[in-house]
């Protein structure tokens, strides 16, 4: 794509040019389109190798075609693996027990059950795997061509398959069994009919699909005719839906042959099927439960390694649903309901330290791994040695001090990846003041949300783990309270409001029953008073007609109203302290700044505390009184938000205030820090932004740096703080270009 | 709503003329001569085989036989049974009760045992409970209905002697209601059927729980300090029953066909066991008859989940 693309942006307009030239090059970037867009589907050879090594890595699906491929061998050998002729009666052998002669025993007539089994095995597998053969050699033309040629073809297929979809399946293919006769070749005509519509359906939506896309238009345009797009370039796409739903449905149709054969419409008596030899245990019950169980247990085997080859063809060619979610999670957007509880065992590194019996030892662990910070909270827990721990870090305040709300102390944390675990969060230090709005400034990927969703602890663990440090709650530590406590403090005294308004209100419930909800998990109120209460809100948030919209469902609001509902839902209950993470992030300007006056406005209403995570320093100058600027899981500097805008102290602050885009710049030329944050995995040693500082030298990345308290209200982490000058930026030189788009 | 129902009932016709066209077709099917065929082949006599070519009228021309048929066919009146000479309709609805006890019932276990483990096993996705109830899924899943019937009814009912193998007492029967033989003679029959729809459901409720667990919607549930009860119990499992109600037509597609043979297994005298007397006869217009019947009940059962679909998800009432 991007080389197509680039080569478009690159063309000027073809009209100003000579004509020659406009047309090699349109026939340039037209060929390389189609080049890129045919080489698509050969893609796909990588595609199986993969699907294949994802399968055979899987042991069970692995197991279960193993079985199967061993059933279908004894089934071909069968002659060469019995003993016995499955119809044989041996009269004076009847109901006689395993045995070195009879494996399985015999049944009532004295036959070998262990012949009649391997030979029953034939006559199923014989049908399934036949009845799929022809279901996918009938479904894929018909699926393709009624997909491909829409119009009249493709209105009656679909016509067709919907009448016979409508039919219960089993009852079609008994109809159809039971007109035609008993017999193994009815059974598969009858089995192959059932399956054929949905078949069809599934290639004919898939061939659909594929006709949009542009690579078939491209192979069109250039005249590649209907039946060479459809078998070369189509087909390809309808292969592995079609290669899952086979193999998932091979398992349905032994389950049917075997019902409709134990109807009596397979193969007639005495022929050995597996429906056959469930009838005759069925009418032997009394006598010996042996001849049930035997062909039970063969059909719940054989149609269980069905399933789980078909899971695991599934898996393999779209990767398993579990990993798929596991890497979501890592991107700390989810929370589940082990929020509240696994977060226990994390805290036993602290459970440990506070235990005085166990001082000793974790000095001496501390002595050997020289972990400074095990140190710290070891110092904290015991609270008599204080003052060393507050040298250490950072803390401004007493942690009982009533004009701090909240505070977070040397918090660390770890995701679990497939690499191991790397640290995303190193000794953060933050605190909200009463009344105040922090603004917790940095790029994409430095940890902001990481912290502000850990004080609700709403991450998931795992792939999260708390490693240290303290997040006090008016003194409380909310990574010590019980899951009863913490559900009292979340939405109460602490509420949230998220980055995705679209996705954060629930859309199967009303905004109403959403905003009484959160008024009455935590307070005794009738429904009356909280609808009362609700309307006032959404009123208060500036949400007309309040009334009739509180029997609106999130579908019925924009963006903007959806972030104004969830915000009255987050004042339901006057909370202390209101956490905003990028709020305004997903919406569009104007409605951004609406947000942004509305919190301003409410915060002086609820008298309540905010701390507000953004990467937008406008918004911070706007509405902030404090910042905090996190760099790669560590905060870098803290100050009044005065303080920051006119004379910043660290590096990183510096470069994002000049990289703000102003109006009346010059054009073309949008300011940006080179280079990226560095991944939690890949952290460079010393000071972790000197990869990308003008300031840089030898000394920074020699050791880790610690934050250093520079004034009464104001800290940063930088070395080299006191001997550079940040005013004169050496933003001409030329080894420090700046991104140019 | 209305409008969704109205809009479900008028795509049915098409379908339901192609169905009853399929299903009068069936007579095409038949090997040989329908009539001998019909009549019992080689051993029938002469006047049999006449007695059968008057009553479907086999020397009209096919369209002329169709004609008859359909319209018939439209008054649910599908004839007379070759074998009994009794009328099919009010055959199939004397049989009715019995079938339907079955399907619900089975569909009520399903739900019991279905939902609930598809939810434990959604909200602790990964934990030993989600691991050992998918390996019984599987089982559940793999072990076909009537394979279970047959299980059930040799411990059960053979070995046990807890309940009667075979035959099935109705809710209303001569003496009034009679709720407990009713619900003895329904207890494995509907346990045999339904443990395969809970398995089926658990599966499909997990993933929708799992799926929705993701959702920033249950992050803000968690943040307002809903507890786990609440967020599974209310934020999660609405969302999550919308997939599984998709799957729900399926389910009772199945359903209907796993009568059939459950009924004939349990010698439950119902709609479905009437099917197989027929195939077993031969009889065509009772076959057709229990099709249409069948075909007709499974596309109002897809109305209703529609309409369910549109109560559980707000987005479809206004579109």
């Amino acid at each position: 794509m991007t080389d197509s693309d680039l080569n478009h942006s690159a063309v000027p307009d073809p009209a100003m040019m000579e004509p020659a030239i406009a047309d090699h090059l349109q026939e340039e970037s037209t060929s390389q389109m189609l080049a890129e867009a045919l080489a698509k589907p050969n893609r796909s050879t990588s595609h199986w190798r993969r699907a294949a090594r994802r399968f055979v890595r899987d042991p069970l699906p692995m197991a279960a075609l193993t079985f199967l491929i061993l059933l279908v061998g004894l089934a071909l050998f069968a002659p060469l693996v019995t003993t016995h002729e499955p119809n044989h009666q041996i009269l004076q052998d009847r109901f006689s027990g395993m045995s070195t002669d009879h494996w399985l025993g015999t049944d009532n007539l004295g036959r070998d059950t262990w012949s009649r089994l391997i030979y029953g095995a034939r006559i199923s597998l014989l049908i399934t795997l036949s009845v799929g053969f022809f279901a996918v050699i009938l479904a894929v033309p018909i699926g393709l061509l009624s997909g491909f040629y829409s119009g009249k073809f493709d209105v009656a297929i679909m016509r067709l398959t919907d009448a016979m979809l409508s039919v219960p399946p089993l009852v079609l293919a008994l109809a159809i069994a039971g007109i035609l006769g008993p017999g193994t070749r009815n059974l598969i005509i009858a089995l192959t009919v059932m399956m054929v519509p949905g078949l069809v359906r599934l290639v004919r939506g898939q061939a659909l699909a594929a006709r949009e896309e542009m690579y078939i238009d491209a192979s069109r345009s250039i005249g590649t005719p209907a039946r060479v797009i459809v078998f070369r370039r189509v087909l390809p796409h309808v292969v592995s839906p079609l290669l899952v739903q086979v193999s998932i449905v091979l398992g349905t149709i032994l389950v049917v042959e075997a019902s409709l054969s134990y109807l009596g419409l397979g193969d007639p008596p005495p022929d050995p099927t597996w429906g056959n030899m469930l009838q005759d245990g069925f009418k032997q019950m009394a006598n010996d439960a042996r001849l049930i169980l035997v062909p039970a247990i063969a059909i719940g085997l054989a149609t269980l390694a069905f399933n789980v080859v078909g899971d695991g063809v599934r898996d393999a060619l779209y990767g398993t649903g579990v990993a798929r979610r596991r890497r979501s999670d890592i991107l700390g957007t989810t929370g589940t309901m082990f929020g509240l509880k696994s977060i226990k065992p994390d805290l036993d590194v602290l459970e440990r330290i506070s235990d005085p019996d166990a001082e000793t030892q974790t000095e001496a662990e501390t002595a050997d791994d020289g972990r400074v910070e095990k140190a710290d909270v070891a110092a904290r827990a015991n609270g008599a040695t204080r003052v060393h721990a507050q040298a250490a870090s950072a803390p401004w305040s007493e942690p009982n001090d009533p004009a701090t709300v909240l505070k977070i102390r040397d918090l660390s944390l770890e995701f679990e990846t497939n690499n191991g675990m790397v640290e995303v969060l190193d000794k953060v230090n933050l605190e909200v003041r009463r009344g105040e709005i922090l603004g917790l400034v940095g790029e994409s990927g430095c940890g902001k949300t990481v912290t502000s969703q850990s004080i609700l602890r709403l991450l998931p663990t795992p792939p999260a783990r708390i490693t240290g440090g303290e997040i006090l709650f008016e003194g409380r530590d909310v990574l010590r309270m019980s899951a009863k406590e913490l559900q009292s403090i979340r939405g109460r005294e602490i509420s949230m409001i998220f980055q995705d308004p679209m996705a954060s209100l629930n859309p199967a419930y009303t905004i109403g029953n959403q905003i009484v909800e959160a008024q009455r998990i935590h307070r005794d109120v009738s429904k009356a008073a909280a609808e009362t209460r609700a309307e006032e809100l959404l009123d208060l948030v500036g949400i007309p007609d309040a009334r009739d919209r509180l029997d609106d469902y999130p579908h019925m609001f924009s963006g903007g109203m959806r972030q104004r509902a969830l915000i009255a839902m987050a004042l339901a209950n006057d909370p202390k302290l209101l956490i905003a993470d990028e709020p305004t992030t997903a919406l569009d300007v104007t409605v951004q700044a609406q947000i942004i006056e509305l919190i301003s406005r409410l915060r002086e209403e609820f008298s309540m505390s905010v701390l507000f995570v953004t990467h937008d320093l406008g918004v911070v100058q706007d509405l902030c009184d404090r910042v905090a600027v996190m760099y790669a899981g560590q905060v870098v500097e803290t100050a009044s938000a005065a303080q920051v805008f006119t004379a910043p102290q660290h590096p990183y602050t510096s470069a994002l205030l000049r990289s703000r885009p102003t109006i009346g710049a010059e054009i073309g030329h949008l300011p940006s820090i080179a280079g990226l944050v560095p991944t939690a995995a890949n952290m460079p040693e010393g000071c972790r932004f000197h990869t990308r500082c003008d300031f840089a030298t030898d000394a920074c990345t020699a050791t880790a740096v610690p934050i250093l308290r520079i004034g009464s209200d104001q800290a940063v982490r930088c070395i080299r703080h006191g001997e550079i000058d940040l005013s004169q930026h050496p933003d001409e030189r030329p080894d420090l270009e700046v991104a140019r788009p | 709503m209305l409008q969704l129902v109205g809009r479900r009932l008028l795509l049915l016709i098409p379908t339901l003329i192609l169905v009853t066209f399929g299903v009068f077709m069936l007579i095409t099917l038949v090997p040989g001569d329908p009539a001998t065929t019909l009549a019992g082949g080689e051993n029938a006599t002469p006047e049999q085989i006449e007695k059968v070519r008057t009553q479907l009228g086999l020397d009209d021309p096919l369209v002329v036989q169709y004609g008859r048929w359909v319209s018939d066919a439209v008054r649910l009146d599908f004839g007379e049974s070759l074998t009994s000479g009794q009328d099919v309709t009010s055959e199939i609805q004397r049989r009715l009760p019995v079938t339907l006890s079955i399907v619900v019932g089975s569909i009520v276990i399903g739900l019991l045992i279905g939902i609930p483990l598809g939810l434990l096993a959604g909200a602790r996705q990964g934990g030993w409970i989600d691991r050992f109830l998918l390996a019984l899924t599987s089982i559940g899943l793999a072990i076909p209905n009537f394979v279970l019937a047959i299980l059930f009814i040799n411990v059960f009912a053979v070995n046990l002697g807890w309940v009667n193998p075979i035959g099935f007492d109705n809710l209303v029967g001569e003496d009034g209601l009679q709720p407990g033989a009713w619900l003895k003679s329904l207890a494995l029959p509907a346990l045999a059927l339904g443990i395969g729809v809970a398995a089926r459901l658990a599966r499909q409720v997990r993933t929708g729980v799992v799926d929705t667990m993701n959702e920033p919607y249950i992050r803000t549930a968690w943040a307002k300090g809903c507890s786990p009860r609440t967020v599974v119990g209310k934020h999660v499992f609405k969302n999550a029953a919308m997939p599984t109600v998709t799957v729900a037509g399926l389910l009772i597609g199945g359903l209907i066909g796993g009568t059939v043979i459950i009924e004939s297994i349990f010698s439950a005298n119902g709609v479905g066991q009437y099917l197989v007397n027929g195939i077993n006869a031969g009889d065509l217009p009772v076959i057709q008859g229990v099709v249409v019947m069948f075909v007709l009940a499974f596309a109002i059962i897809n109305i209703a989940v529609d309409i369910m679909y549109g109560w559980l998800n707000p987005k479809v009432q206004v579109s």
